[in-house]
């Protein structure tokens, strides 16, 4: 039963990162019809951000801000320089775009900065436990929670109430008949850029407050799972995005705990994909959006 | 208050209009009719600024709009109801319709949803429903009502009564009325060439890209030969 | 109609040789002033060459993007690894080598065919799910493979020693193997673009809904076409491993699938000189790159990706089809060796199957674009189809054809029931189409387009008399501009080439939608003669859907006229034209 919560609240903490990243990446193929594999770039600028303000001896508050508002910007930015451009291009073409912009900032990092990883100091108070009857809580594990659950609910308000949000949804469905309504197309783009980069921000949070390092590599690490557990869910659909996230993130620990105990660690991520592959082979189109038909 | 001029726009390889002239006073309802491919819906997405024209004018009470993005033509208090509503299914109702008022400030959006409900009453009672789960009837009212949350001084429809049953038909056709009550200017592409053109002021018949026939509605619905200009077949 | 495969096969390894020599000689200058660095990037090169060339094939001529590819490569250096490395090394990192594969050693060409058929194997199942789904789940399903694959080679111990790898395989003595090998993978590209089945695969690329409409499996297409890339693919992974000596999987990872990805595309996936061009490319300007971040800095290895990302960057957003785009020596040399071919004498096969639709419902949703529709064309007849916009005219085509499902209904062509058939086993029975929105192969010429509906009608309906291309061709008035790509052409020519490209698939009857949309009275005059011609030459009866009342009275012997999903009128063109139902059904009743 304690294996059971433990690996509940391990898996919830490592889906919640993925579902934050899946996330943003359904927003910005609902507005632009792309998979985004420069979008846990977005991580990497956060930790470099974290680990520059970190040598001046600065709050971790503080630092959790700048990852934020870092990754937002460096969102809106990429857009602005690069995928503007190929915007009415095929996807694939804009698929390998954003390779081009993953690629370039592996490269940038490492002359810019350094090959090296570098570690920063971490909120050691995050990392207090406390036991609750034989289970073991970090406060960062009570912190992954409140958080996600948070974000998640903002988001959920922001999309359903505010009329950015509703416009967002009405661009994703039918880009023109918004612009129709007097939506801006660049504006709901940037927008939808801009929030894809907060969440991706706050998963970046949640990362670098495990593990504090910045190298030239980081986002690859977590590209990968994103880009699946958005794509299980349906491009474009946000709830099945967070429930491909959490699930990806469940599947892992779980099957890593049950598998026979002789199987490697690393097997499991084998498995994982298998699993992928054979539900692509099922349902082409993921869990939750269905495919519309197109005109003869 | 609306002047095309030698409109020409292409699509793809096709020439969709050619040349096309066209005007709309204020205060009228122009219709506009002729078979299917004739770039009926082309000249409306274009005078929108959905499209842009490869050459020729639009002028919007005098300004030259021509190739601007349709957000800012919504701006300029022109609202284009498209062919198919293109309403937003995953939206409610509600939703719909703030999203339709975005350029407007928040006191007035709220008014206009107000307006909008009483107007509308059968859109009343689906107010919180996903669009998608509207019957064809309330789905092209919401377009309509959709279009009049910028508070339009001209109003482009398109084929507003396509696949709607008979009864319908007369709704919709009693709403543009309506609008021209309101103090409206309504240019609309009908399938009921007939029906469009006795209750419009002018029309106009498009045939392959160019303008086959004009005048006023009522004459232009008595004509023997309007099948003929219809379909292009001399007798 | 098609070339005789001696000229095919010779023309194949004539681009081939024209490109190795090029990269010979290129090679032999950049060696000549160098050390044994210079030599290690050519012997690079060519690996890389070889990688890239088996990703064209598949991605190149499907248009379907692959990640996994790779996995195959490392899959065959695995294996050559493990049957090549002499028994003792094998030993010493394999001690527990499963299968009694501690006791094989075989020599290297066994080796390498051992690579391929491993790589083959493990591809052919792969192959079945990708050629199933197509677009982006087919990329998504190779990038679970190449990572299935890494995860497996990592941890499997026994077999693969892990992280570490396996070094110890037997180097091959020069380069003299290595440039065959380059060679033999170019002169599979090359053929493979020359085989029907390779034209096929171009077709799926270009529309996939056009190519079903030929009768083209898609399924079948893109299976051979990735089962071609596979055996190139594994050709490359165990010539690599006998290069280098060794292998581990960081050769294989995500990263350097990318750069065989870019490689491909920024030369132009579509053409094997393109490829080429791209491997060359990125290959130096990363060795450049390489270069200039090691001197002065701490080990940068990635300095090379700046010049990577840069240069795809770059390509993306200002040539996406590639540097070369679609300019190809294969494609080139295709035109040079053309011979004239005299005109066949052919005479219009007899044709008696009536194409029969009876009672078809159709319902989407809520909505009924058929309520009980039907029609009947004899052969040789030509009917024509109107109606106002809505009455479902597209939808019975659709239905027809087999791109819609039909409630209940029955389609026919003689005895032969359609009502369940998909697309491609409708045209293979004998009915072609064209469509309202023009689905050419627009990257192909004219010549193309229309030869591949030809292969079709060779493949799929070989009772029919040999199609003349070229007559067909000039029928279509489009001889001048038979070597063009379909979207130079101006509108009513491509209409026109639509045409004949669905004669050439030999058919029993020619469903045409809308074929003078948007053409100006004279145009439509000229279709008329067009069609006329067109449908004669090949014994076609003829099925046209159009809103030019002109042109369907002037090519129909009957016209049938459809309104919100029911047949209201039949009759003869003149009939119909003076029906007060017709006129009401386009113009509405009076208030």
């Amino acid at each position: 039963m304690t294996t059971l919560l433990q690996n509940l609240v391990d898996g919830f903490g490592r889906g919640s990162t993925y579902a934050l990243l899946a996330l943003g990446i359904s927003l910005i193929f609902g507005v632009m019809h792309l998979v985004n594999f420069a979008h846990a770039e977005l991580i990497t600028v956060g930790a470099y951000v974290a680990y520059g303000l970190s040598t001046r001896d600065v709050n971790w508050w503080v630092l959790i801000v700048a990852i934020v508002v870092s990754s937002v910007v460096a969102s809106i930015a990429i857009e602005r320089v690069a995928f503007r451009w190929v915007r009415n291009a095929s996807p694939f073409t804009m698929l390998l775009t954003s390779f081009a912009i993953e690629r370039l900032s592996h490269a940038l990092w490492q002359v810019l900065v350094s090959p090296k990883k570098k570690s920063f100091p971490g909120p050691g108070w995050a990392f207090d436990t406390w036991k609750l009857g034989s289970v073991r809580f970090e406060i960062m594990d009570l912190l992954t929670i409140a958080i996600t659950i948070g974000v998640l609910t903002l988001t959920a308000l922001v999309f359903r109430r505010t009329l950015f949000g509703i416009a967002v949804r009405g661009a994703a469905e039918d880009f023109d008949a918004a612009r129709l309504m007097g939506v801006r197309a660049n504006r709901v783009i940037s927008g939808a850029f801009a929030y894809a980069g907060f969440l991706a921000g706050v998963a970046a949070v949640l990362i670098l407050m495990r593990s504090p390092t910045a190298e030239p590599t980081l986002g690859a690490d977590w590209l990968l799972k994103a880009v699946v557990a958005a794509i299980i869910g349906g491009l474009g659909s946000f709830s099945g995005a967070v429930v491909g996230g959490l699930a990806l993130g469940l599947a892992e620990v779980f099957l890593r705990s049950y598998l026979p105990d002789g199987t490697p660690q690393r097997l499991t991520d084998a498995f994982v994909f298998g699993l992928i592959a054979l539900l692509f082979i099922a349902r082409p189109s993921g869990l939750f959006k269905v495919a519309t038909a197109e005109r003869v | 208050m609306l002047e095309v001029d030698g409109l020409t726009t292409r699509y793809g390889a096709i020439t969709a209009l050619h040349a096309v002239s066209l005007r709309v006073d204020a205060g009228e309802i122009v219709a506009l009719v002729g078979p299917n491919g004739a770039g009926k819906t082309t000249l409306l997405n274009t005078v929108a600024g959905l499209l842009r024209p490869a050459s020729g004018t639009v002028r919007l009470n005098g300004d030259d709009v021509t190739g601007r993005d349709p957000a800012a033509l919504v701006r300029a208090r022109l609202a284009l109801v498209p062919e198919r509503r293109r309403i937003f299914r995953d939206l409610t109702v509600e939703e719909n319709l703030r999203l339709a008022g975005i350029t407007a400030s928040k006191a007035d959006r709220r008014r206009r949803l107000d307006e909008v409900r009483e107007l509308f009453g059968v859109l009343a009672n689906r107010w919180t429903t996903s669009a998608g789960y509207l019957s064809g009837g309330e789905a092209q009212q919401l377009a309509v009502a959709r279009a009049l949350m910028s508070d339009p001084r001209l109003l482009l429809l398109d084929e507003p009564t396509l696949g709607l049953a008979p009864g319908l038909v007369d709704t919709i056709f009693e709403l543009l009325v309506e609008l021209r009550q309101q103090g409206r200017t309504v240019l609309v592409v009908e399938q009921n060439a007939r029906r469009a053109l006795q209750l419009a002021d002018r029309g106009y018949v498009l045939r392959t890209g160019r303008v086959v026939a004009e005048g006023r509605g009522a004459d232009l619905a008595e004509r023997a030969d309007l099948f003929a200009a219809f379909v292009g077949v001399g007798e | 109609m098609t070339d005789p495969w001696w000229l095919r096969v010779a023309r194949s390894a004539a681009a081939t040789a024209i490109l190795s020599i090029a990269l010979f000689v290129a090679a032999v200058v950049y060696t000549s002033t160098g050390g044994s660095a210079r030599e290690l990037l050519v012997k690079e090169l060519l690996v890389n060459l070889m990688l890239v060339l088996g990703l064209q094939v598949f991605m190149g001529n499907t248009g379907i993007l692959s990640f996994g590819h790779l996995a195959f490569a490392q899959v065959a250096a695995y294996a050559v690894a493990i049957c090549a490395i002499p028994v003792a090394t094998k030993a010493q990192q394999l001690p527990d080598l499963p299968f009694g594969l501690g006791d094989v050693h075989f020599g290297p060409l066994a080796a390498t065919l051992i690579g391929v058929l491993v790589a083959l194997a493990l591809g052919a199942v792969v192959g079945i799910a990708v050629a199933r789904t197509g677009g982006l789940a087919a990329a998504m399903i190779t990038l679970a493979v190449l990572f299935v694959v890494d995860q497996v080679v990592k941890n499997w111990q026994e077999l693969t020693k892990g992280a570490g790898g396996l070094s110890g395989v037997p180097i091959l003595r020069g380069t003299v193997w290595l440039w065959l090998a380059a060679a033999l993978a170019m002169f599979v590209a090359n053929w493979f673009g020359e085989t029907r089945a390779g034209r096929f695969a171009v077709a799926t690329r270009e529309d996939e809904i056009a190519a079903p409409s030929l009768g083209i499996g898609m399924f079948g297409a893109r299976l051979t076409a990735w089962t071609v890339s596979i055996v190139v693919i594994g050709l490359a992974g165990s010539l690599r491993v006998q290069t280098i000596g060794s292998t581990n999987p960081r050769q294989y990872t995500l990263d350097a699938a990318v750069l065989v990805l870019a490689m491909l595309v920024v030369g132009g996936m579509r053409t094997v000189t393109g490829a080429v061009v791209g491997t060359a490319i990125i290959t130096v300007g990363n060795e450049t790159f390489r270069q200039l971040g090691d001197p002065q800095r701490l080990d940068i290895e990635r300095f090379p990706d700046l010049f990577l990302g840069g240069a795809l960057l770059l390509v993306m957003l200002v040539r996406p089809g590639g540097l070369l785009g679609d300019v190809d020596l294969a494609g080139w040399l295709r035109r040079a060796t053309r011979r004239p071919r005299p005109a066949a004498e052919r005479a219009a096969p007899a044709r008696s199957a009536a194409l029969v639709a009876e009672d078809v419902e159709v319902r989407f949703g809520g909505f009924t674009a058929l309520d009980g529709a039907g029609l009947r064309v004899q052969p040789g007849e030509v009917i024509g189809l109107i109606g106002p916009n809505g009455a479902g005219k597209t939808t019975l085509f659709n239905v027809v054809t087999g791109l819609v499902e039909s409630q209940s209904g029955v389609v026919r062509l003689g005895e032969h029931d359609l009502s369940r058939s998909r697309p491609h086993e409708v045209a293979r029975a004998g009915l072609a189409r064209t469509f309202q929105n023009l689905r050419l192969f627009a990257n192909l010429s004219v010549r193309e387009n229309v030869t591949i509906a030809a292969l079709a009608a060779g493949r799929y309906r070989r009772d029919e008399p040999p199609v003349d291309v070229d007559g067909l061709i000039a029928a279509a008035g489009l001889t001048e501009w038979a070597d063009r790509q379909a979207r130079t052409l101006d509108y009513g020519n491509q209409r026109r080439l639509e045409l004949a490209r669905a004669a050439a698939l030999s058919p029993e009857f020619l469903l045409l939608d809308e074929p003078t949309s948007g053409m100006s009275d004279d145009e439509s005059a000229a279709m008329v003669a067009q069609v006329r011609t067109t449908a004669a030459s090949v014994g076609a009866g003829v099925l046209v859907i159009d809103h030019d009342l002109a042109f369907i009275t002037r090519i129909s012997d009957h016209v049938v006229v459809l309104s919100e999903g029911v047949v209201i009128a039949e009759g003869t063109p003149d009939e119909v034209r003076r029906s007060p139902a017709v006129a009401a059904a386009y113009l509405g009743t009076h208030a």
